[in-house]
């Protein structure tokens, strides 16, 4: 940490921050000196047009890209050394802006499959059925199922995942990011493809699993209206840099962000 | 019951032993792979000459057929299985190949292409019918834990998979390792049932039956594997008579499959899910 | 240093014949991603009509090599058509395509072990095996010349089909995106019943040069394997790395074979393929599929 010309100098790091971030895709900068801090508990709001690099930051922090420059740090780790099925153990869990869902699997399976990362009982006992299997099982179906009940899914338990409606599929993605008991829940555009009801019926879901579950929620979304309407602080970004950051009043009138969205499809 | 019948069942048991490795591996896992007739290979050679020129009993013989086949496994498995989709299907071609020639051209340890005859038949139908049923049962249980659905999950999606805390390097090996296991024992087995065996009997034509058997009953059902074994196994001997038409037949049923049905007898559900479902709507 | 010269020679009139086969092998491969297992069967197909053809009509090599390349080609239409194409219409998981091309191998293989028999046959001597000496550095034979001379002629013939027509035009736009070339207006099955014409009519020709220099049986097609090692080799997809793929294996095969034991051979060419899936899958020149997340 250096001293002086930093405002943050001196200060413990934020529960999540990411410092000088900066991603390469053979000569295409996806990712530039991003920097952002976000303390515990907070729920903010990652926005920009399509193509600004946001999803190129979850895969930075989820280990599915390597960092070229800079630090992601969470709860003071460098996130950069692990491995992407390390992170989950950290307590950061995602979804994904294009779904990916296990389709040939029930809804329930979906939940259970992440549910079991914290029930654990051997290899043994489950070649044999004996032991821990038995209670292991019961704790992840139950657990699985408050899930599918907190998001409405409950009644649809033994549905393939992909023949739900698309507005629910995502909703069942949040579950299953739930069940992983996640400190940190990265949200890839959840609104993706939904009308302004669904999107209102989203928010107000969001607002809730942020206070029930005391989560940290980032958000990444590219359409105004649901960012604006949940998330006290937003980071605006374009061409992969920071434009702007700060509470929605001064999001919405900023004028770089106005420059960002012209010409783009806005709110609606 | 007729030495003929018991052989049949006797067969059975040890294909469907087989067909349940692989399914775990293909059905289960997502990895396709055109060389598995080679860890049958390792088990029934490994067997063969513990028991013929060391004398060791056949039981812990057949153990030791089914370790080497993980060991072999988990050496080739570990680089390999990094690659994804047909570029693992074409390893496995060679690999299986290559260990299949190792075996033809090894002439002092196994005989070479002539084949190692003069096997102690100790596959009898209560040894067979045991090993099926309880490495059967291990099966069942495991798909039916987490270690299933972590399977699962690296076939359906990898990525989703690895952000779910699921190391999937590590299971795809563990679940070629189960299904090396499985093969190496049916192909133990099988060396005692037919008191010899020969390289050429683990080809690739022996690896494509041991996939085409799981895809027809059903990718990602582990009961349409047993169904398909059953099937396949059953229309084979049938038409023993006319073999000329019986390879015939055969790819045609393969082609046809695929053509009309790809998702096999079952899907992917499992029997005991078809038997249950209509109380199931009831009650809901 | 004769021996060198001449396993050298032999190498690559192998590997020439090789990469008739591995690039209509690839040419499939670049369009529909999925790896035709029944190719050997056209190779089959080719090498019985050209000695039916031969034996029955006692019509000369141009002739009966002519009715070969289009009786296989043919042959691999069909098959699209029948075995392929409702699959590919209905699903895009390749792993159905796969097993329904072993399917189909099986199928052509067993309906000539039914209808010619298992014997091995010898083409009548219509392609010279006279010796030629090189200069007085080597003796070769003369079948070894041309079919290195007729798989430069066929290759060459490829390539100018591929880049000065507009049907060799498409399938390179279709190799790179098959979806867009279709709605850039291309007749997509209509390409791909050529491209499967034109594997097949290659496989043909390999099929002929192969039944005379190992005779003629209805297992022949399982020298496809090499093939595929030489187009995994080369990299998967790319027409230029299927030539580079065949003839570095042909040239290992014969050194093998001259320098260190006739069984050896088979053994090399799998470890090739081991080695390369290992340190680099997507082989010389092919290209990597990066999905995106």
């Amino acid at each position: 940490m250096g001293e002086g010309s930093f405002p943050e100098a001196g200060r413990m790091s934020a529960f999540f921050e990411l410092t000088g971030v900066t991603k390469n895709f053979g000569g295409v900068q996806a990712v530039s000196n991003m920097t952002f801090s976000i303390e515990k508990g907070e729920l903010a709001g990652l926005m920009g047009p399509n193509g600004a690099g946001k999803t190129t930051i979850f895969n930075l922090v989820t280990g599915v890209y390597g960092l070229d420059e800079g630090r992601i740090l969470f709860k003071g780790e460098d996130l950069a050394r692990l491995k992407t099925y390390q992170v989950t153990g950290r307590g950061i869990a995602r979804t994904f802006q294009n779904l990916r869902l296990f389709q040939r699997s029930t809804v329930l399976e979906n939940v259970m499959t992440a549910a079991q990362h914290h029930v654990p009982y051997s290899f043994a006992e489950g070649m044999t059925h004996l032991g821990r299997w038995r209670s292991g099982e019961k704790k992840i179906r139950e657990k699985s199922m408050a899930l599918l009940e907190r998001v409405g899914l409950a009644d649809r338990a033994e549905q393939a995942a992909g023949t739900l409606p698309y507005g629910f599929q995502r909703r069942l993605e949040i579950a299953r990011a739930l069940a992983l008991d996640p400190e940190l829940l990265l949200l890839d555009e959840p609104a993706a493809g939904m009308n302004a009801e669904e999107v209102a019926l989203l928010n107000v879901l969001i607002s809730e699993i942020h206070h029930d579950f005391s989560l940290t929620i980032l958000v990444i979304e590219h359409h105004m209206d649901l960012v604006m309407e949940i998330c006290p602080h937003i980071i605006c970004m374009n061409f992969g840099a920071k434009i702007a950051e700060g509470t929605p009043e001064e999001i919405q009138n900023h004028p770089e962000v106005l420059k960002a969205y012209l010409g783009e499809e806005e709110v609606e | 019951m007729s030495g003929y019948t018991e052989g049949i069942i006797i067969l059975l048991c040890i294909n469907a032993i087989a067909a349940m490795g692989v399914s775990l591996l293909t059905g289960f896992t997502g990895i396709f792979s055109l060389g598995h007739a080679a860890y049958m290979a390792l088990g029934a050679y490994t067997t063969a000459i513990l028991t013929v020129q060391h004398g060791v009993h056949w039981f812990p013989a057949i153990v030791c057929g089914g370790i080497m086949a993980v060991a072999v496994a988990f050496f080739i498995g570990v680089p390999t299985l990094k690659l994804m989709g047909d570029y693992y299907a074409i390893a496995s071609i060679g690999l299986g190949e290559a260990i299949r020639l190792i075996l033809e051209n090894w002439q002092s340890v196994t005989r070479g292409a002539r084949g190692y005859p003069g096997i102690d038949p100790y596959t009898t139908l209560p040894v067979a019918a045991a090993f099926f049923v309880v490495l059967a049962i291990f099966m069942f249980n495991l798909i039916n834990s987490r270690f299933g659905r972590a399977c699962k999950a690296c076939r359906d999606d990898h990525i989703a998979a690895a952000l779910l805390g699921f190391h999937t390097a590590r299971i795809r090996v563990i679940s070629l390792m189960i299904s090396a296991f499985y093969c190496g024992v049916a192909g133990a087995l099988l060396g005692g049932f037919l008191s010899f065996i020969q390289p050429v009997m683990f080809d690739m034509l022996k690896s494509t039956e041991l996939t085409a058997v799981v895809v027809f009953g059903g990718l990602g059902s582990m009961s349409g594997s047993l169904l398909g074994t059953a099937v396949i196994t059953l229309v084979t001997e049938l038409f023993r008579p006319i073999s000329q038409y019986r390879m015939l037949i055969y790819g045609a049923v393969l082609v046809v499959i695929m053509v009309l049905r790809p998702e096999g007898i079952m899907g992917n559900r499992e029997f005991l899910s078809w038997v249950k479902a209509p109380f199931r709507r009831r009650a809901g | 240093m004769a021996t060198l010269i001449q396993q050298v020679i032999n190498g690559l009139s192998l590997g020439s014949v090789y990469a008739l086969i591995a690039v209509g092998y690839s040419l499939v491969y670049s369009i529909l991603l999925f790896s035709n297992f029944a190719h050997g069967g056209f190779l089959v197909i080719g090498g019985y009509i050209c000695y039916g053809t031969l034996r029955t009509f006692g019509t000369g090599i141009w002739l009966s090599g002519a009715i070969a390349l289009a009786g296989a080609g043919f042959a691999a239409v069909l098959t699209e058509r029948l075995a392929y194409r409702p699959i590919r219409e209905r699903t895009n998981v390749t792993l159905y395509l796969l097993i329904a091309s072993m399917g189909m191998s099986i199928v052509i293989e067993n309906i000539f072990v039914i209808v010619a028999g298992g014997r091995f046959r010898a083409l009548p001597p219509v392609i010279p095996t006279t010796p030629v000496n090189l200069m007085g550095l080597a003796t070769t034979s003369a079948f070894d010349l041309l079919s290195l001379v007729s798989a430069v002629v066929f290759l060459g013939a490829l390539q100018l089909f591929l880049s000065k027509t507009r049907w060799g035009l498409a399938i390179r736009a279709a190799a790179y995106d098959l979806r867009t070339a279709g709605l850039m207006g291309v007749n997509v099955n209509l390409l791909i019943s050529i491209v499967f014409f034109v594997a097949g009519a290659l496989a043909a020709v390999g099929g002929i040069f192969l039944s005379v220099r190992y005779t003629l049986y209805p297992q022949l097609g399982a020298i496809t394997i090499k093939a595929f090692v030489a187009a995994v080799i080369g990299g998967l997809g790319s027409l230029p790395g299927a030539v580079v793929g065949s003839l570095i294996l042909g040239l290992a095969e014969m050194l093998t074979a001259g320098f260190i034991s006739s069984q050896m051979r088979d053994l090399v060419v799998f470890s090739m393929l081991v080695i390369t899936l290992l340190v680099k899958p997507t082989g010389l020149f092919g290209k990597s599929v990066s999905e995106k997340v």
